[in-house]
């Protein structure tokens, strides 16, 4: 996968929240811009936002689809960076729509549209060159790379952050190449599939018993998380950038 | 109704799922260990072979003839097969006019679409599979569900009750004896057999020279004892030049088994020279179309560049848990996923249009191609293909709704605040088929809808600053 | 109407008449896949050994190296190119077994090592090299338990793309890297499947 080369770095910075954290995950949103100002931006959330177009683009729906992301392209219109604290949303930005708008008119708009998104953490640490972050946490933390980073510098880039915090233990786990089984809409019309992925994904992170896993979706730890608590072993899960916020001395 | 690919995994047997998941697992990391060992690039080397194969199949018509005259020059015979029915007629022809009764086949993947041994065994010609592998496979009357470990799925137990039942010896469970009872019983149907038939890694246009890559000695003893050597391979094989080998040879073994190299590789453009003992007398190879320049024509042409190693299946969580024949059909896995609704022609496109759905497109098979195969894109040129031809998908909701939603964002915040209200509520008793779906095995976060956007706003009054 | 070939290659030139920008044959230079941890040693031979010896490959370089092996293997009957015979069948028929310099395929099974000539090495994978036109018998090289190749020291080359070069006009060529093997069952490896289950590779530096 791809992932554009030479994106707009500035203090005007755009967030996009997800459609996940606006229906579950307000705190993550909230962390996440938290995050951008203290790093020293200047943080514009538009209110008209609603969703990449990543879930009926996943069932094969581009029509529709694309009008979502045309919808979010114009909600986004202007220079500034788009930041969101989701791989596969930004995957959706820069790939996903290279494949749908292959033959539509409006395929260049879409194009600089994901030449200027960020996945939060690529940006922190490859955007504006944070790589040491302030603060001590004294945690066992295992990371679930999403799979929609795979080609991409985010998983790097959540090591490097979280591993410079003072008292931070990163822990490797079995086979952690492998997909969780979120998959979208994967994870409820391959429910025994997606299931048996989730808990082979949970054996093993378990066994390294970490304090928290974290990760750069929440998708991924909503599907994880659930098949915890529902198989009575449950696991503290937060994104990424929570944790960064609570290293730090005070937000 | 559910999903074809999902109820075959959930009636799998659990040892057959922790052979499958024990096995592929144990490849993947010997995989990234060997390429890291040997190259300092491995992914480079990925991207080369693709574009030589892209290359190659963008001009396949040039390159087609080219192999066809390379081959007549070094003394072999050329046949062309558009389909199944063609190429065993084919087949079937060669050996009739040899009068063979007894051919010994090397494992082909091409043999297996056409369905050759049923077919010679209905007229008269006993195909014996020498593969060991292939061999319990045809024995025990199954399919193979791997693409390079055939029995992948299968006990030792297993082996030796068919050992047993075909009368190869007392029952026996020891791996050695049994590849030795093999060795032993099929060395004579080599001696007397009238023809080998085999597949074929790649193909040199170059040269004509057809490359065939084995660890157990069964191709070469297929072309030694017995006088005609039929080779069937799909048109997309076609490699430009003998030079080419070496990338793809340094790519092959080790995705596939991550070995360096397999025992035995092999170069042939003709038959034995006439003053040697042994050795075929007559080569003939046959180009099988069977879909292939369809799928050229199409936006999935990049899937023809696959050299069929296996580390898609391997790597593949879903094929973890469904195993190969999850997939219904000679190919299984991410290749599967994307090859079988497409040589199933235009009219059978539905037959397997849920395949590429059984996928949560994690990419990791894109990531170990050895020829750079953006699998999952393909997957979604599927999805897309099924949804516009109106296929249904049992489980799939559809997205419409949700498409009005996404676009009016007056009533998406409404509908985000108002969906707080489903805490409230007993969603373990809401007839929503994919909240309950999710419900069964997992549990769900509290809604939160609006609230970080109430916190922003709270903020702006505040702050000032935030839109 | 119209033959498969026709047929085909109309199908394949249709396909791909439509691509708009084709892909170039990429430029590479003929060493850009070589292994080169694999080659750290003092010399080509001595990679060579190191890695045929890693796939259960068996280097020797002297006479009693090979005469005491094959006691130990206690073998009494093999085949031997008769062009080897002087060199390496006569010294064993001297020492009580037997030698055949034609390979009588209905006795198939009585040949317990096989004598051929190997057409080249290559030091990167520990391969042995055999051609058509330098082995006598096919069969000779193959269905013996043991088989020697003997290989001069000049046909040794470095790597995968060098042995490439070498084709010339050979119809058939087999790269054989150690004894034959499978892991089909439950992943366990078991040596000596339809080929050798000993593959020697002799260095002949006499001549």
């Amino acid at each position: 996968m791809a992932v554009p080369t030479h994106r707009p770095v500035g203090k005007d910075v755009f967030f996009m929240m997800t459609c996940l954290c606006d229906a579950f995950y307000a705190d993550v949103a909230r962390a996440a811009v938290e995050i951008l100002e203290h790093a020293g931006c200047r943080v514009h959330v538009p209110e008209d936002q609603t969703c990449c177009g990543q879930p009926p683009f996943n069932g094969g729906d581009f029509k529709t689809s694309r009008e979502i992301a045309r919808h979010t392209a114009k909600v986004f219109a202007g220079d500034w960076p788009i930041i969101v604290p989701s791989g596969s949303c930004a995957a959706m930005h820069f790939h996903g729509n290279s494949l749908q708008f292959e033959d539509e008119s409006d395929r260049e708009e879409m194009t600089a549209l994901g030449n200027r998104t960020w996945e939060l953490f690529d940006f922190l640490v490859h955007g504006l060159g944070l790589t040491k972050w302030e603060g001590k946490l004294e945690k066992r933390v295992a990371i679930h790379h999403a799979c929609h980073t795979r080609g991409t510098k985010t998983g790097e880039a959540i090591k490097t952050l979280l591993g410079s915090v003072d008292g931070l233990e990163l822990l490797d786990f079995g086979q952690g190449e492998q997909c969780c089984g979120f998959g979208g809409t994967f994870s409820v019309t391959f429910p025994t599939i997606s299931a048996g992925m989730g808990t082979l994904k949970l054996d093993h992170v378990l066994a390294q018993q970490p304090d928290i896993l974290v990760s750069a979706d929440m998708s991924c730890l909503m599907h994880l998380s659930g098949l915890a608590e529902k198989q009575q072993r449950p696991i503290l899960h937060q994104h990424a950038v929570q944790l960064l916020r609570a290293a730090m001395p005070s937000v | 109704m559910s999903q074809p690919v999902d109820t075959f995994a959930k009636q799998l047997k659990p040892a057959t799922r922790e052979a499958v998941i024990k096995s592929a697992a144990l490849t993947t990391g010997q995989r990234v260990d060997i390429l890291s060992r040997d190259f300092e690039d491995p992914d480079a080397l990925r991207r080369l072979a693709g574009q030589i194969k892209q290359h190659t199949l963008e001009n396949l018509d040039q390159y087609l003839e080219q192999t066809e005259a390379s081959l007549t020059k070094a003394g072999a015979h050329v046949h062309f097969a558009s389909d199944v029915a063609s190429a065993r007629e084919i087949i079937l022809g060669i050996l009739q006019e040899h009068e063979v009764k007894t051919v010994v086949k090397s494992k082909s993947m091409a043999t297996e679409e056409i369905h050759l041994n049923p077919f010679l065994g209905q007229n008269g010609i006993e195909s014996i599979e020498t593969d060991l592998g292939e061999f319990i496979i045809q024995i025990d009357d199954d399919t193979p569900s791997h693409i390079v470990r055939p029995i992948i799925h299968k006990r030792r137990e297993e082996v030796a009750e068919s050992f047993e039942r075909e009368g190869l010896g007392d029952y026996n469970t020891d791996p050695e004896t049994i590849t030795r009872r093999a060795r032993v019983h099929l060395r004579s149907k080599y001696m007397n057999s009238g023809a080998g038939i085999t597949g074929a890694n790649f193909l040199s246009a170059e040269s004509g020279r057809m490359v065939l890559v084995t660890n157990e000695g069964n191709a070469r003893f297929s072309m030694a004892p017995n006088k005609v050597h039929i080779a069937v391979t799909g048109i997309e094989k076609i490699i430009p030049k003998d030079r080419d080998l070496s990338v793809f040879l340094n790519l092959l073994a080790r995705s596939a088994t991550a070995q360096q190299i397999t025992v035995y590789t092999q170069f042939i453009n003709g038959p034995r020279p006439a003053d040697k003992p042994s050795g075929p007398e007559h080569m003939h190879v046959v180009l099988l179309d069977n879909g292939r320049s369809d799928v050229l024509a199409s936006k999935c042409r990049e899937i023809l560049r696959c050299i069929r190693c296996g580390a898609c299946q391997n790597v593949c969580p879903v094929y973890r848990q469904a195993s190969g024949h999850g997939y219904r059909a000679v190919y299984g896995g991410p290749i599967g996923a994307v090859l079988s609704p497409l040589l199933a022609g235009k009219e059978s496109f539905g037959k397997f249009a849920d395949l590429p759905k059984a996928s949560s497109l994690c990419g990791a098979c894109r990531e170990v191609c050895p020829v750079d195969i953006p699998i999952p894109d393909l997957l979604l040129r599927h999805r897309e293909r099924a949804k516009s031809e109106g296929i249904p998908s049992p489980g799939s909701p559809p997205m419409e709704p949700f498409g009005s939603l996404a676009t009016s964002p007056a009533l998406w915040k409404t509908s985000m605040r108002a969906s707080k209200a489903l805490n409230h509520l007993p969603l373990g008793l809401m007839p929503i088929k994919p909240l309950q779906d999710w419900l069964a095995v997992r549990t769900l976060p509290k809604w939160q809808g609006g609230d970080f956007r109430a916190w922003l706003k709270k903020r702006g009054k505040e702050a000032g600053d935030v839109e | 109407m119209s033959s498969d070939r026709e047929q085909i290659l109309t199908r394949v030139r249709d396909a791909v008449k439509t691509i708009e920008s084709r892909t170039p044959y990429p430029d590479y230079p003929d060493d850009v896949a070589v292994a080169m941890n694999r080659l750290s040693g003092p010399s080509l031979w001595d990679n060579f050994a190191k890695n045929f010896a890693a796939v259960n490959g068996r280097p020797m370089t002297a006479h009693d190296e090979l005469t005491t092996f094959l006691q130990e293997q206690e073998v009494d009957t093999g085949y031997c190119d008769p062009d080897l015979y002087e060199a390496f069948g006569k010294p064993l028929e001297a020492l009580g077994l037997a030698i055949h310099k034609t390979y009588d395929r209905s006795d198939y099974d009585r040949y317990q090592f096989g004598i051929t000539r190997a057409s080249g090495a290559i030091a990167e994978t520990g391969t042995v090299v055999l051609t058509d036109s330098e082995t006598s018998d096919r069969l000779g090289a193959l269905t013996p338990w043991i088989h020697i190749a003997v290989l001069k020291p000049s046909r040794l080359v470095r790597s995968i793309g060098d042995a490439i070069g070498t084709f010339g006009g050979e119809s058939n060529i087999i790269w054989a890297t150690g004894p034959s093997k499978t892991a089909d069952i439950e992943g366990i490896l078991i040596e000596g499947v339809h080929g050798p289950g000993e593959q020697i590779c002799f260095f002949d530096e006499s001549g």
